[in-house]
């Protein structure tokens, strides 16, 4: 009830809004004809399966022809509701299955391999590992267990990143995951510094659970979060030395943007958030690190708590101009003039930064369904895998080639974002050399290698780790057996001929971590893709090769081709199959149809959504 | 089929048979100095360990600070009575001595990360702590270059590097030029190497921008890989080359790059553990490198318009640890290598005796100089704007 009074005002209000601003003071011409800037909703007169088609692309992780046409059916406002208003769709909640590779032990984790074993030399135990009381490398199991945890931490992270593709790929919440994949970039955090994947966990659920709430519920959450807290250093921000990390961070990139504050409004702010940390996966207020002294924050003194520094953030224009330009920018088109963004920021205002009532207008908008908007956005990487397999009717993301190293490649791996203002869209997705391996990918999936190494089960080339534990298994000491490759026993000086003494050993320690870690994070299913592209075109009633290319043209493709590729297509396939009659050759056309999607996919086209 | 393509291709081919800087005029515009001068920039990941890299033998603190690990004053290449090159580099040694080498000390800045990731995030952007998206070499052939020249900027690695996104240009990005290309079968060939991704008269702006770059990963990966099959050479790289020879081969082929960023790669330099012999090996293989790759550009007659920069995302801390290792540190040296190069000693080495309370050094020099001193002196670009700030140049370019 609450929301459709939202939604009953909010429209209400922004044809008023577009009446006034955008049309006759900014001098737009709101005609059907220039529907781009234009934020009053779509007439269900003008609702189509192109339309349908291009809301599943952004809304979601595109859709099969059969969504498509169920979409089509409804009015705009049903369609962009069911999507937006996601809570009124059943979740099939699966939740992550946890391999349980961490224990109480491991708390608090040591920041580094020498702070661990510095503690377990001082105080004899560290990582809850006794140090041995004589003989040598008395803290080796010290070092083993730091890199243990830090190789099973990132082991489950890529499972994670699996679960998480699998759940875009099958929710009955499409939404729902797309906007949690775009805080995700908003609030990017990385298991590269935070080396948890549970804090991660924890927070890819919070982002899930505040996705289309409210901005300012989802701010304060990701402010209290274990993950961003670890990300931006809260544990050095104290009364009397505060890091401004953090104060730095939430104005520049989670709230207002660059140019909107001062510096001394960042060292005050932070000093609002000293204290602020977490213990194992829980938020924790230290009052004795809060400096509870008055600060001036903006143009106003108080002696603030972090919440009452994100309630000034947020009472700030910029805020949701910004906020609004980003989501725009990420789910309708990047060029947005100065007018639009105005008018957008006003619509995130009024709405009390409601984020569920801003996308439905949004995504309802005549600018939305407008030319300068359909399938122009560059898909990301894991919006290009994902919506591949969402069409090839695949039912779970293949596990060849592996789903983190091919969009870690293409430049956006889960989990891992490049820094803390998380991806940079549009264009930048795209240079030659990935432009091609964006088609290789497809290649890969389509034609599988049959040489595939799973990197969760076996090394790559850093730290020895394979030839360590050769050279052990073959009866050397640990001191040869962990020199680095490349030198012959001759050259080995007279020091060197017995085992060192020493406190442990890092590169056996890298050996025991993989070993220990395998042991404990389960493998990733290395099913290839269940692909059955003949299944898709009889399904379609394809008789002809003609056909059959118009169909993966159609179910895949966001643009028309021009006809000669077209017919160069039709001719590709006829050519392969020996005949145009797909009846023929049923029972021998997968591999040519599969050869034909390669192709089609390889369009540049294909990278639009 | 474009016509103007065909005879661009057409073009290509017969330049490829016959003398390539006789042609070249036909359709290059006017050149000045300035227009011919590469960048060459080259990272050690994984933090080089500049203190046993450039050795301050003269300097009490360094053998208190490295019992173990401080390489004696005998063994090492001395340069001056103060610093000596590792033993395994007698390339930089040379270039050095011929003073084809500015040695930058105490490169570094505010509040250091000794995070990896960060730091060399803070290295590629050229701007510490901020969200800046593009990269310092991408914000560089922007500004250098604003009729977007393709191939004007080439990365060599698995993966773009941060330092080459730009907002405008499209970074030529490759690993090995014999797979700079595409995969599929035989009968699909035709369609996916000419034919298939012909300009579709579409007025969907992204739909130009991906058909353009499309046609340049076409042009770039033929005259990728043919610049690197035609490229023979007689000089020795050494055994780990950090792609430096297809740089050559690209330079060779009269490519438009002006900027070509390369990596010794996957934390290579990262040497907690019994590192002397290893750091050394590494060092050596980066001399070997980098010598090779300035004599294979007198060869070919570019010697005066290459300079190479060398650089790490941090240094390594000056006291040993207990592994024969070194931990992540903070200021180091950057070399910037090359006939156009006024060799020496830039800026002050960083102070042994004052270590901050993580044991690392304070920087004395703002990376972002180097950077200005590049940007400004070699490629003729407005630092300030690129920077976001001025930064006072050195004298390393005359």
């Amino acid at each position: 009830m609450i929301f459709s009074m939202t939604i009953a005002l909010n429209h209400t209000w922004v044809k008023a809004f577009m009446g006034t601003v955008a049309c006759l003071a900014v001098g737009m011409v709101c005609a059907a004809s220039n529907p781009a800037n234009d934020l009053s909703a779509l007439s269900a007169k003008d609702w189509n399966a192109d339309k349908a088609r291009h809301l599943l692309e952004r809304a979601g992780f595109g859709a099969t022809p059969q969504e498509v046409a169920q979409f089509a059916r409804m009015t705009p406002t049903q369609a962009v509701q069911t999507l937006v208003r996601y809570q009124r769709v059943p979740d099939q909640f699966v939740p992550f299955d946890d391999s349980g590779s961490h224990d109480d032990g491991l708390e608090p984790f040591a920041s580094s391999r020498p702070a661990a074993t510095d503690l377990a030399k001082a105080t004899g135990k560290s990582l809850g590992v006794n140090v041995k009381p004589e003989g040598n490398r008395r803290v080796q199991q010290v070092a083993d267990r730091y890199l243990y945890w830090l190789r099973a931490s990132r082991l489950e992270t890529h499972r994670l990143g699996y679960w998480w593709a699998n759940r875009m790929l099958t929710t009955p919440r499409p939404f729902q995951e797309k906007l949690t994949l775009f805080w995700h970039g908003h609030f990017a955090t990385s298991e590269e510094k935070v080396r948890d994947y549970r804090k991660l966990y924890a927070q890819n659920e919070t982002l899930r659970k505040h996705a289309n709430g409210n901005f300012r519920d989802l701010l304060i959450a990701v402010a209290k979060d274990p993950a961003m807290l670890a990300f931006l250093d809260a544990g050095v921000n104290v009364k009397g030395a505060p890091n401004e990390n953090f104060a730095r961070e939430i104005m520049e990139l989670f709230t207002m943007g660059v140019g909107h504050y001062s510096e001394n409004d960042i060292k005050e702010a932070a000093r609002a958030f000293t204290g602020w940390n977490y213990d194992k996966l829980s938020f924790v207020l230290n009052p004795q690190h809060h400096d509870d002294s008055p600060k001036t924050v903006l143009g106003q003194t108080g002696r603030f708590d972090g919440v009452q520094v994100i309630d000034i953030l947020l009472a700030q224009p910029a805020t949701a101009d910004f906020i609004a330009a980003k989501l725009y920018r990420y789910f309708v088109r990047e060029d947005l003039s100065p007018d639009l963004n105005q008018a957008l920021g006003q619509l995130l205002r009024r709405s009390r930064y409601d984020i569920a009532a801003f996308m439905e207008t949004v995504l309802l908008s005549q600018d939305f369904y407008s030319p300068a908007s359909m399938a122009t956005r560059i898909k990301p990487p894991v919006e290009l895998l994902v919506s591949t397999y969402k069409k090839m009717g695949l039912r779970s993301v293949p596990g060849i080639p592996d789903f983190n190293e091919q969009t870690d490649m293409l430049g956006q791996k889960l989990f891992y974002p490049p820094n803390v203002a998380g991806w940079a869209h549009g264009r930048s997705w795209i240079t030659p050399g990935l432009l091609l391996a964006r088609a290789n990918v497809i290649y890969d999936t389509v034609f599988p290698p049959i040489d595939f190494v799973a990197p969760d089960r076996t090394p790559n080339g850093l730290y020895q780790i394979v030839p360590v534990a050769d050279k052990l298994a073959q009866g050397l000491d640990v001191t040869t057996a962990t020199q680095p490759e490349g030198k012959t026993m001759g050259e080995m000086s007279m020091s060197m001929q017995t085992d060192r003494d020493e406190d442990f050993n890092t590169r056996l320690a890298s050996y025991h971590a993989w070993r220990k870690a395998i042991e404990k994070v389960k493998p990733i299913p290395r099913d290839t893709a269940q692909l059955d592209v003949s299944g898709l075109v009889r399904q379609a009633s394809c008789h002809t090769t003609a056909q059959a290319v118009d169909h993966l043209l159609n179910r895949f493709l966001s643009v028309p081709v021009p006809d000669t590729v077209r017919q160069r297509l039709i001719d590709l396939l006829t050519q392969d199959l020996g005949t145009n009659d797909l009846k023929h050759a049923d029972s021998y056309m997968e591999d040519a149809l599969r050869n034909l999607l390669h192709v089609i996919l390889s369009l540049p086209a294909y990278q639009l959504g | 089929m474009n016509p103007s393509n065909l005879s661009r291709r057409e073009l290509l081919q017969a330049l490829s048979a016959m003398s390539l800087s006789a042609a070249l005029p036909l359709h290059a515009k006017q050149t000045t100095a300035e227009d011919n001068r590469i960048l060459v920039v080259v990272e050690l990941t994984g933090a080089n360990d500049g203190l046993n890299t450039l050795v301050p033998y003269g300097n009490d603190h360094y053998y208190r600070l490295r019992p173990q690990l401080g390489i004696r004053p005998a063994k090492l290449r001395k340069i001056d009575d103060m610093h000596g090159f590792n033993p395994g580099m007698a390339g930089f040694e040379r270039l050095y001595k011929n003073g084809q080498m500015a040695v930058i000390h105490g490169c570094g800045y505010d509040n250091p990360s000794y995070s990896h990731f960060t730091s060399a995030a803070y290295w590629h952007t050229g701007a510490p702590n901020s969200g800046e998206p593009y990269g310092w070499l991408g914000r560089l052939a922007d500004a250098i270059d604003p009729q977007l020249t393709p191939n004007f900027l080439i990365n060599i690695d698995e993966r773009q590097s941060l330092a080459v996104r730009a907002a405008r240009h499209v970074p030529v990005v490759f690993d090995d030029p014999q797979r700079f290309g595409r995969k599929g079968l035989y009968q699909s060939r035709p369609l996916l190497d000419h034919g298939a991704d012909v300009a579709s008269a579409s007025s969907n702006a992204s739909q130009q921008f991906l058909e353009q770059v499309a046609q340049s990963a076409r042009q770039a990966s033929v005259q990728v890989r043919q610049a690197w099959n035609d490229y023979k050479t007689p000089i020795d790289y050494g055994i780990l080359s950090m792609d430096l020879p297809k740089v050559a081969a690209m330079v060779h082929a009269k490519l438009p790059a002006r900027i070509y960023h390369t990596a010794y790669r996957h934390n290579a330099f990262d040497t907690h553990v019994h590192q002397a012999e290893l750091h050394q090996r590494l060092l050596t293989y980066v001399s070997d490198g980098v010598a090779g790759f300035m004599q294979d550009m007198k060869r070919i007659g570019r010697d005066k318009d290459v300079t190479v920069m060398v650089y790490s995302e941090f240094g390594r801390r000056p006291a040993e640890n207990t592994s024969l290792g070194t931990d992540h540190g903070t200021a180091n040296h950057v070399y910037l290598i090359g006939q156009p190069v006024k060799g020496g000693h830039y800026g002050d080495p960083p102070d042994l005796g004052q270590l901050n309370a993580d044991g690392n050094v304070t920087h004395t020099v703002d990376f972002r100089r180097v950077y200005a001193t590049v940007m400004q002196q070699w490629m003729g670009a407005d630092s300030a704007s690129l920077l976001n700030g001025r930064f006072e140049t050195l004298p390393v370019f005359g």
